[in-house]
């Protein structure tokens, strides 16, 4: 896959202080780096630091040490409001658990991320109509998040993460509260994004079907990233 | 972020906990309409004590005689009594600067029988200048005059309201002649004058005088008679030329009665008392229950926006999940904040508004009891809309800013 590198990170440390002298490191020094247009899938055993380096990815955490370059942008030089407006416009999150805001319908939930960046209130609507058509969901505008199936919700969710036309696709897990049939759906989703609309993919998944469906899997053991894992520690130390 | 939207999500949070909004609204309620309610009742009250002293005027002074040490308690003898002479010197020595002199004295209460009813009256012998004095406004006939009082007649003004009870509809008052009983005798009078009762309801509910009876006047000279009384006045009024310190000169003239005539009295004095001063100190009162409850208010508004405060931090960790959504959405600090800090005002400006509504029914309902018609003070309730707002804010800075700054990973990991 030709194109520029959107996602570039060279030792990127992630440490916890858990109290001194305690200091817990769980990302070791990760290089990676993803094109535009990719799909990637991320799987390794529980633990094994996959969310922490999703949220790194997704500049909703700042790495310990090390250099990560976002779509051309130096992160560590950047503020805490520009990188709130990075995850405004190039990223686009969906969450194992869905993270629908409570008591507020479909709609409003999708038009949360177009909200924030300023957009008026006729364009908000009728880009989240286009949505909820895009993922099927057009007859449920109106419904609460409790009143959907953990599939509707994931939907919702994606066309959430889709809100400001984002550059990248952060997927945490996203079939892992879903039944095999509606994680097939699901699934289906994120291939026409990326195949459409060649929107960046990072996926995390304990699926290896799944997994195998994508353009590269990324292993993780221990705070670190082994490419192709039939040929083993290529990558890595 | 605009406002629009966040007025929206406030109103949302505050409708899926309706009661638990209300409890908070509490103590703002309770200090506003407490503001309100003691703002427009003390509008009400000043607005009736000052006409009805306006109605007197606060020009108006008395000189009484009174004890010079309040041990002694020899029984008032004629030449205590202050005489037509010691006023006429007085009138003499300030000229121009008393307007109208008035002396009374009190008959006491009065029957007289119409049909099976009567008609009570509680009846005064005045002079000439009592009128005046006492702001009363004759509508037919004459008032007491200084020729009646030479002629100790037997003259009565009575009020219109009595005139409706004592004849038939369409009677001419005037040349009426009225048999009164009193606990001194019968009064046989000829009704010479009406004048109009205007007394206020509020008077009247101080005075706890029963609205059925109304005032009477007939000479001082035929009171005097009819009582079998001294020649001479236990106290009178005057009125003060109008620009003069009413408090100093009242105190002049009483020194200048004292010097004259009391000089020699070893047990009386005269004394005086000023409607302005008596005016000035209920101002005065007025205005200490005033702080008072304004204080008392204040604290509450203090309780209730340490209340805003307490829920709106429940509210902060109930929705730290969601606050960490909404930065992972690309919600800024600064809007997280803002989010909060509106529907704290919110919270304080519902609350701000029905205790304006519950401050002006109960101030209402207060100036119906009084009888005197409500004042609700528009600074007032702008005074209050501005303090629960300001409250909204301060109150609910702190567990916005706790908000804005919550970690969007801990955020979202919180359970
Ligand atoms: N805030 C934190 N403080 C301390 N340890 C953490 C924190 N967040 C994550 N960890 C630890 O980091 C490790 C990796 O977690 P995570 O990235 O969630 O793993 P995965 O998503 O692969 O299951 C875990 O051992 C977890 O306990
Ligand atoms: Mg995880």
């Amino acid at each position: 896959m030709e194109g520029k590198t959107i996602i570039e990170m060279q030792g990127i440390i992630k440490a916890f202080y858990i109290g001194t002298p305690n200091q817990l490191e769980i990302l070791h020094g990760i290089n990676l780096s993803v094109k535009e247009g990719e799909f990637v899938s991320i799987v390794g055993a529980s633990g094994s630091g996959k969310s922490t380096l999703m949220n790194i990815i997704g500049v909703l955490d700042r790495p310990t040490a090390g250099n990560y370059i976002l779509d051309g942008i130096q992160i560590s030089s950047v503020g805490d409001k520009k990188l709130s407006e990075i995850r405004n416009k190039k990223i686009g999150f969906v969450f194992q658990n869905f993270n629908l805001i409570s008591r507020t319908s479909a709609i409003k939930n999708i038009e949360l991320p177009m909200l924030y960046a300023g957009i008026p209130k006729q364009k908000r609507t009728k880009r989240a109509k286009e949505l909820l058509e895009l993922v099927e969901m057009s007859d449920r505008a109106s419904h609460m998040p409790n009143e959907l199936s953990g599939g509707q919700k994931q939907r919702v969710a994606i066309a959430r993460a889709m809100a400001n036309d984002p550059a990248i696709i952060l997927a945490d897990e996203p079939t892992g509260a879903l039944d095999s049939y509606t994680g097939r759906l699901v699934m289906d989703i994120f291939h026409r994004l990326n195949k459409e609309q060649g929107k960046t993919i990072v996926l995390i998944t304990h699926n290896n079907e799944l997994a195998a469906e994508t353009d590269r899997i990324i292993t993780m053991k221990d705070g670190m990233t082994y490419e192709n894992p039939a040929t083993k520690r290529e990558a890595g130390q | 972020m605009n406002i629009g939207e966040n007025i929206l999500l406030a109103f949302a949070s505050l409708k899926s906990n309706k009661m638990r909004a209300l409890l908070t609204m509490l103590g703002i309620i309770i200090g506003i309409s407490s503001v309100i309610m003691i703002t427009t009742l003390g509008n009400a009250l000043q607005g009736s004590v000052t006409s009805t002293f306006e109605d007197f005027g606060t020009n108006l002074i008395e000189l009484y005689i009174a004890y010079k040490d309040d041990s002694t308690s020899r029984p008032v003898d004629e030449k205590d009594l202050i005489s037509d002479e010691m006023i006429d010197a007085l009138k003499e020595q300030y000229g121009e600067n008393i307007l109208s002199i008035s002396t009374s004295l009190d008959v006491g209460k009065g029957k007289i029988k119409v049909g099976r009813n009567d008609v009570k009256l509680s009846i005064s012998g005045t002079n000439e200048g009592f009128c005046e004095s006492n702001a009363i406004e004759v509508s037919e006939g004459r008032f007491i005059t200084e020729k009646d009082i030479k002629g100790g007649k037997n003259v009565i003004v009575i009020a219109d309201k009595a005139v409706s009870k004592l004849f038939p509809k369409g009677t001419d008052p005037i040349g009426q002649e009225l048999k009164i009983k009193t606990d001194s005798g019968t009064l046989a009078m000829t009704v010479v004058g009406v004048y109009k009762s205007k007394v206020s309801k509020m008077m009247s509910a101080m005075m706890m005088s029963d609205s059925e009876t109304t005032n009477a006047y007939i000479p001082i000279s035929t009171a005097q008679r009819f009582m079998d009384s001294d020649n001479g006045y236990k106290f009178f009024d005057f009125k003060a030329a109008k620009g003069l310190d009413y408090k100093k000169f009242a105190e002049e003239a009483a020194s200048f009665m004292n010097e004259k005539f009391y000089k020699d009295n070893p047990y009386f004095q005269v004394k005086f008392y000023c409607f302005e001063q008596q005016l000035d100190s209920f101002m005065q009162i007025l205005s200490i229950v005033k702080l008072v409850i304004t204080i008392i208010a204040g604290i509450s508004l203090l309780v209730g926006g340490i209340g805003v405060m307490n829920i709106m931090l429940v509210s902060v960790t109930e929705r730290t999940r969601e606050i960490g959504v909404r930065k992972a959405l690309g919600a800024t600090n600064g809007a997280i904040r803002m989010q909060f800090i509106v529907e704290s005002i919110i919270i304080c400006l519902i609350g701000g508004v029905i205790g304006i509504l519950l401050g002006l029914l109960l101030g209402n309902i207060g100036a119906l009891i009084i009888g005197s018609p409500a004042a609700p003070s528009i600074s007032g309730i702008i005074t209050a809309v501005t303090f629960s707002l300001a409250i909204g804010v301060f109150f609910g800075y702190y567990p916005a800013n706790k908000a804005a700054k919550l970690d969007p990973i801990e955020a979202l990991r919180y359970e």
